[in-house]
């Protein structure tokens, strides 16, 4: 059974402030208790498998600037930093 | 007993381009926020591109460390949010399902001691905050992301280690190693950082970041030990923590990161299949190793018979021992390596005065062959040496303008040594019952030549001339 | 001019020169604006495609090399990127987001001379069925604009179904293509696992999804699958397809074919209307010569599960970009510190998305990841092992593409769990990698019934094959709109 805590452990964690909390809370848990149905898939022994590249397929080391200023395009700042809020120490 | 242990971020700083997009891989000199792409700043819609070559000098890396290599590697995310991250994730390696990293086990000897390295990952560094603004209240954060993506190769070592001293000849060989591997230059500012972990008998381990120089990691280990050892004897317990070394105060501090901050959520990276290295491509990879240092040590000392300290010296520095191969002969092999362990390194040895200075191979082979056919006197040659770092011109040009020749014409040196040997002759006679007494007579002979005469020449005259 | 035509038609009038592209986008346009401001398909419509159909009659009469689609108008999903155009996402976060390239199939599209009239409304980041999550308001069924219009890729369905472009591209992570084409009555395809190229896909679910069109034939998603599908560079998980032709041999019929009845997927929970549609279909297949058998994929039954912490796990990681810092809108960062401001920033994610993530948070967590996580990706595996035996016999799986007809708009927008269910027939094929397609196949009392059929991985063409058998069994009425 997921708490009320945890998931608003995990809504620090994933940084988006919540507000309705009690509702959202209830929304929350039902679907994660939906999946405890996985407890029975009986897939304990199973192994994951991944799709593969060959290294003679992967980018060539090349230097190929972007064509054009992306800086400009995104949010800029004195000049062409990205600003960001203060951090805590 | 101490225990430390180091992870070493070091940067490919001589590939191309960047691990997941085509900015340059070394963003030094560009202005700010112009080395970046969608890829690099994480757009929406924008997949990472695998450097090829990045995967390739990984893997020389891990081979050079004795470490495994397996045949497939695996690229891993680790969720958390900074703002010098463009995607709040970094892509890296692990080993959660199996060896995927890029190097497994493996182990440099140090001295005598065995130094193991838990493995090896390739991953993205992040971009560069910029600090501004006096207080915290009116403190703004800059960032700047043209290094965001840049490969670095993460090299994770046991707590082998149990003094500061242990550290930095760890770290001088694996500068060496790495960069006579030609995958990286370790002397560029910030091409390689570390941390370290830190535990003493009885104690939790503790990390410490932030870590600026190689310099200050000795520091901040010495400054751990001796916090840690103080706290065991006033029986305070170690808790596990990281903390954060300050360059300022010069001391660590605890970080005081929340338990949201540490659950990096790893899981596999799906826009990257697992990479396949088969045999081939490894035989092939370790066939292209430059040389190690401990076989070029060996080859000088057996081949040329290069003292075993001057070898060693030789081959653990890339520049000079590159230096070294491009210029030397079966003949003058020796001479090369006296000029450059005994002249050339009190003059370039740093990164800034190697490149200012305009020296080359050419120079050096110039100026051994000319001292071994007496072209010029050891003294001379090292004005000379002098002279082509300063304005790179050839050892031919200079040895006339600054008139170091030696004087090896037969009758000018003759007419001087008929000269010495009126003034000595008491000396001369004595040559007749002490043979050593003809170094006098040599020596005087260069007395009145400026040391420019030609030494053997010299010795063959005065024997004829005086008939011994 | 009548807007009502396949894509393979209107190349062949513009060819002809019986129509001009440009009269046929600006006829399109005309509509658009005619009737969406009752179904609400488009988030922005392209001011310059009837200039853009213009320069293409021109090569048509000068006898210049035209590209493939002459002019073809196409709605896009705002989930791809269309350079120096908005690329929204239907969420307040990209409310102002600019691409700055053209995603792949858009380069693709742009070399054949296709038009795209405009970006098409979604559920926000593609999280949901019913395009109801939209930050811009939902799409409508033009069935009965009562009804919703399925989703994610709601619009698309819409446009095409309504007859606001002639093919559209969506993208689909769980169906979200595949189920509004169902509801819509329009063929959606979801192709192999890397036969499209995902670059200029903003993620959700970067493992699983592919970008598929939705067209008004089957021909003409073999069409489009000719324009957008093959290797690429920019994306590593793409395959080789060899620059197959799927048009070609599309009437191969499918004599002889063994197609395999998924059991699990006409159980529990299914509309009769839908089961009876979907034995329907059977008979018809069996009436070309195919022969059908009922399998068993005992995975299926917790694939929904799988599926949600999968994706969830991936969108929570692949939407964790959106801080906020580098692009997105008007919040000032003056006062805050950083965690606090993107915390606050980020409350511009609707509640469907919000949800997902606190759950992508928590299912992949320390402590959590061995129960959710781990198990899901396992259960993935061993459905891809089942499936993968089932092709060993069989060529193609049939079942209905969604259990249940259309709903109405808010039915269940407030349970999330009996959402989940309505997923059940389609997450299979982006869980194993395979291509699937739902083909219009019936009509309950107005509301539109697809038909799924999937077949095993780069066996695209073989699809299309059996899925134009099928189609030309059917006869629907048209759109009442
Ligand atoms: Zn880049």
């Amino acid at each position: 059974m997921v708490t009320e805590e945890e998931i608003e452990h995990v809504s620090k964690l994933m940084r988006i402030d919540i507000d309705d909390h009690k509702e959202f809370v209830e929304k929350v848990h039902s679907m994660i208790n939906y999946f405890d149905i996985l407890d029975s898939a009986g897939v304990e022994s199973e192994e994951i498998s991944m799709p593969e590249i060959s290294i003679s397929n992967l980018r060539k080391d090349e230097h190929i600037p972007f064509d054009g200023k992306l800086i400009e395009k995104l949010n800029h700042y004195k000049g062409t930093y990205v600003r960001a809020p203060k951090m805590s120490s | 007993m101490t225990m430390i242990g180091l992870e070493i971020h070091c940067q490919l700083t001589n590939l191309n381009s960047k691990l997941f997009c085509s900015c340059k891989a070394n963003y030094r000199g560009f202005k700010i926020n112009e080395n970046i792409c969608p890829i690099c700043m994480g757009l929406p819609g924008s997949l990472p591109r695998l450097n090829q070559e990045a995967v390739k000098k990984a893997t020389i890396i891990a081979m050079a460390l004795n470490c495994s290599t397996p045949e497939k590697i695996a690229f891993f995310r680790k969720n958390y949010f900074y703002p010098d991250s463009p995607k709040n994730f970094q892509i890296t390696q692990l080993n959660i399902y199996g060896d995927t990293s890029v190097g497994g086990t493996g182990s440099i000897m140090v001295g005598d001691k065995k130094i193991r390295i838990t493995r090896i990952q390739l991953e993205e560094d992040p971009g560069r905050l910029i600090y501004e603004g006096s207080s915290s209240k009116n403190q703004i954060t800059l960032v700047d992301y043209n290094r965001a993506g840049t490969p670095l190769v993460e090299i994770v070592t046991e707590p082998d280690f149990e003094t500061p001293k242990e550290i930095r000849d760890f770290l001088n060989i694996l500068s060496d190693i790495l960069a006579n591997l030609g995958v990286a230059d370790p002397s560029l500012e910030g091409a390689m950082r570390a941390d370290a972990n830190v535990s003493i008998k009885g104690g939790k381990k503790v990390e410490i970041k932030n870590i600026g120089s190689f310099h200050d990691l000795e520091k901040a280990v010495h400054f751990e030990i001796t916090r840690q050892e103080s706290l065991h004897s006033r029986e305070i317990e170690i808790v596990q923590e990281t903390r954060h070394w300050d360059d300022r105060r010069k001391i660590t501090v605890s970080s005081r990161s929340k338990e949201e901050d540490l659950d990096y959520r790893y899981f596999l990276e799906g826009d990257i299949p697992w990479v396949k290295i088969d045999p081939e491509t490894q035989k092939t990879l370790s066939s292209q190793m430059p040389e190690s240092i401990s076989s070029k040590k060996e080859r000088y000392v057996s081949k040329y018979n290069i003292p075993a300290q001057v070898a060693d010296v030789l081959s653990s520095d890339k520049y000079y021992s590159d230096l070294f191969e491009e210029s030397h002969t079966e003949l003058n092999a020796k001479e090369v390596a006296n000029i450059i362990t005994t002249d050339l390194m009190g003059l370039v040895d740093t990164r800034e005065k190697r490149e200012a200075s305009k020296f080359t191979s050419v120079h050096l082979k110039e100026l051994a062959d000319s001292i071994q056919s007496g072209k010029i006197s050891k003294n001379s040659s090292k004005n000379a040496l002098h002279e082509i770092l300063k304005t790179g011109k050839n050892l031919t040009t200079i040895i006339k303008e600054l008139d170091l020749g030696n004087v090896s014409d037969e009758s000018e040196l003759s007419g001087i040594i008929c000269q010495v040997i009126s003034e000595e002759s008491q000396a001369v006679e004595q040559t007749k019952s002490n043979p050593q007494t003809i170094n006098y007579l040599v020596g005087k002979v260069m007395q009145k030549t400026k040391g420019k005469a030609d030494p053997s020449l010299t010795l063959d005259l005065l024997k004829k001339q005086i008939g011994i | 001019m009548n807007l009502k035509i396949s894509a393979l038609d209107f190349i062949q009038e513009v060819k002809t020169g019986n129509i001009s592209a440009e009269d046929f986008v600006a006829k399109t346009i005309e509509r658009i604006q005619n009737v969406d401001d009752k179904l609400h398909a488009f988030l922005s419509v392209n001011q310059k495609a009837v200039d853009q159909a213009r320069k293409i009659d021109k090569k048509v009469k000068s006898g210049e090399k035209v590209g493939d689609c002459f002019g073809m108008p196409i709605s896009i999903k705002d989930n791809l990127c269309i350079k120096d155009s908005k690329t929204t996402c239907a969420s307040k976060m990209l409310e102002d987001f600019i691409a700055p390239y053209d995603a792949t199939v858009i380069t693709k599209l742009k070399r054949q001379d296709a038009i795209f009239v405009g970006k098409v409304n979604m559920d926000e980041f593609a999280m949901g069925l019913t395009t109801e999550f939209s930050a811009f308001g939902p799409s409508k069924n033009p069935w009965n604009a009562d009804y919703v219009p399925g989703g994610s890729s709601g619009g698309s369905a819409v446009s095409v179904s309504a007859f606001e472009c002639v093919a559209s591209l969506g993208s689909d992570t769980g169906g979200s293509v595949r189920n509004p084409a169902s509801f819509c009555s329009t063929v959606g395809y979801k192709p192999t696992y890397g036969l499209i190229s995902r670059f200029g896909l903003i993620s959700y679910a970067n493992s699983i999804e592919q970008i598929g069109p939705l067209t008004r034939t089957v021909k003409d998603t073999a069409f489009m699958l000719n324009m957008i599908s093959g290797i690429d560079p920019n994306d590593s998980t793409t395959i080789d397809n060899k620059n197959e032709d799927y048009l070609s041999e599309i009437d191969s019929g499918i004599e002889g074919k063994k197609i395999g009845i998924i059991q699990e997927m006409i159980g529990e929970g299914i509309d009769p209307a839908v089961l009876s549609a979907t034995k329907d279909a059977i008979s018809k297949l069996e009436s070309l010569g195919a022969i059908c058998e009922e399998i068993s994929l005992d995975m299926v039954k917790y694939s929904v599960a799988a599926y949600y912490t999968i994706t969830a796990t991936e969108a929570g990681s692949n939407l964790a970009r959106y801080d906020n810092l580098r692009y997105g809108y008007d919040f000032p960062l003056e006062g805050y510190e950083f965690n606090s401001y993107i915390s606050k920033a980020r409350r511009n994610f609707g509640p469907e998305v919000t949800r997902r993530l606190i759950i992508g948070g928590f299912v992949p967590s320390t402590g959590h990841a061995g129960k959710y996580f781990l198990k899901a990706l396992k259960v993935k595996s061993k459905l891809t092992k089942e499936i993968n035996n089932v092709f060993k016999k069989f060529d193609l799986l049939i079942s209905p593409t969604v259990p249940i007809l259309p709903f109405k708009l808010g039915e269940k927008i407030d349970d999330p769990v009996s959402l989940f269910l309505v997923d059940i027939n389609t997450v299979t094929a982006n869980l194993t990698g395979k291509p699937a397609i739902s083909i219009p196949f019936a009509n309950s009392n107005g509301l539109p019934i697809g038909i799924q059929l999937m077949a095993n991985s780069s066996q695209d063409k073989l699809l299309l094959q059996a899925a134009h058998a099928l189609e030309k069994t059917v006869n629907l009425p048209e759109v009442p709109i």
